[in-house]
């Protein structure tokens, strides 16, 4: 993992990171309410 | 993804070009593909099962994670994956790591605390058992050494992206490189298939099953796959195993790096501390941000839910992309010197870890 993380900021880490902590936020704040499996 | 070129990454046809270089349009049908398989997989499972309780039939009950996988492996070992899905295919990465975060949501701080405590105490363990026996092993079947030190860190910490992570910090050879990540990628599709029956056959708890996956499979995706392949719970367990794992990756290579600067033959490390900083998975730390919020209550329980379904597709679409991705061809191409080296050196490792987790089990009661 993470070989990626080379010094650039956009690496797929920091994007799966940021792309992840978005969606939670989306979900805290209601516009994601529910998602089924 | 990004800017490590490997000119012949083997059976990994997805070129590592960073993700955000490339325009959105272009990875969209790959990511569409991803989709439509890793839904093929889900869709066939909850068919056989819907047909056997129309009919009354007991049914064998194979999960999406292996329909998805076999999905994708049909595809790339026939017809091959066509050249306008294959960066898309490439964000399977992409996908695991985000999957990966949003699964931090459904550990409470005190069960990784816990359980990444024992897996770190375990992982510490097979490193050295396994880092030992890769090299020796590589010496008796007099491999060159630098292919030896990248199938020593592959197998003991994070597959592919460790021998990546190591090729630009040790100078080895690109070919090296492409041996030794094909021999790992083929073991880790082997694994997918076996690790889940002997699992079943010693009758190991989810828990336990989690662990061995998470410190025996090398590439995170396929750990990941081989967890969820066991049970849901497995793979939340396998997840956080083979994480714990990756958060070692600076301090091997780092090691392997100033072992061959003394010898003259890599670039010297001038500044240690920016090396691990640069080696370290980020997207831990984004795992343990989300563990934590949920640990503080930020989220109600429906919110976990669906931060935990969420999780749930991105990992779908990361088994899609380990069939997608995995080119049998490709990798029988590969020789078979380093093939074996790998091998016996997996299945030692895997015997090794099983044996930790089966003590740890007794002891700790996993």
């Amino acid at each position: 993992m993470s070989a990626d993380s080379k010094s650039h900021f956009w690496s797929t880490d920091t994007l799966a990171v940021l792309v992840a902590l978005l969606a939670a936020l989306l979900v805290r704040v209601g516009i994601l309410q529910t998602i089924p499996w | 993804m990004a800017s490590s070129s490997i000119s012949n990454p083997a059976p990994n046809f997805v070129s590592r070009t960073a993700l955000s270089t490339k325009p959105i349009v272009e990875l969209l049908p790959g990511i569409v593909l991803l989709a439509v398989v890793g839904y093929g997989g889900k869709f066939i499972e909850h068919s056989i099962a819907a047909y056997g309780k129309a009919h009354h039939l007991v049914l064998p009950n194979i999960e999406y994670v292996l329909w998805a996988i076999l999905i994708g492996l049909a595809i790339s070992n026939t017809v091959g994956v066509p050249a306008i899905f294959r960066t898309g295919v490439a964000t399977y990465e992409f996908w695991l790591k985000a999957g990966i975060v949003l699964l931090g949501a459904r550990f409470l701080l005190g069960d990784i605390s816990r359980l990444g405590g024992l897996s770190l105490a375990l992982i510490a363990i097979e490193l050295v058992l396994a880092l030992s026996f890769m090299t020796y092993l590589g010496r008796a079947f007099h491999l060159k050494p630098k292919l030896i030190s990248l199938l020593a860190i592959g197998s003991s910490i994070c597959g592919v992206s460790a021998i990546i992570a190591a090729q630009g910090a040790i100078d080895a050879d690109e070919e090296d490189s492409s041996y030794a990540i094909a021999a790992i990628l083929a073991l880790g599709a082997i694994s997918l298939f076996v690790f889940p029956v002997i699992g079943h056959a010693l009758h190991l708890s989810d828990r336990a099953y989690g662990i061995w996956a998470g410190l025996a499979v090398d590439n995170t995706a396929e750990a990941t796959a081989a967890g969820a392949l066991y049970s849901d719970a497995a793979g939340k367990v396998a997840v956080l195993a083979k994480t714990c794992r990756n958060a070692t990756i600076g301090f091997i290579v780092l090691g392997y790096a100033i072992y061959w600067a003394s010898k003259g033959k890599a670039a010297v490390v001038e500044n240690k501390a920016a090396f691990l900083w640069r080696k370290f998975p980020k997207f831990i730390l984004g795992f343990l941000l989300i563990s934590l919020l949920a640990t503080v209550g930020f989220f109600t329980k429906p919110q976990i839910l669906a931060l935990g379904n969420l999780s749930r597709w991105a990992f779908l679409l990361t088994f899609a992309g380990v069939g997608l991705r995995t080119n049998l061809r490709e990798l029988s191409k590969q020789g078979a010197r380093p093939f074996i080296v790998g091998a016996v050196g997996e299945v030692a490792i895997a015997l090794i870890t099983l044996g930790l987790v089966y003590g740890a089990d007794h002891l700790y009661h996993l």
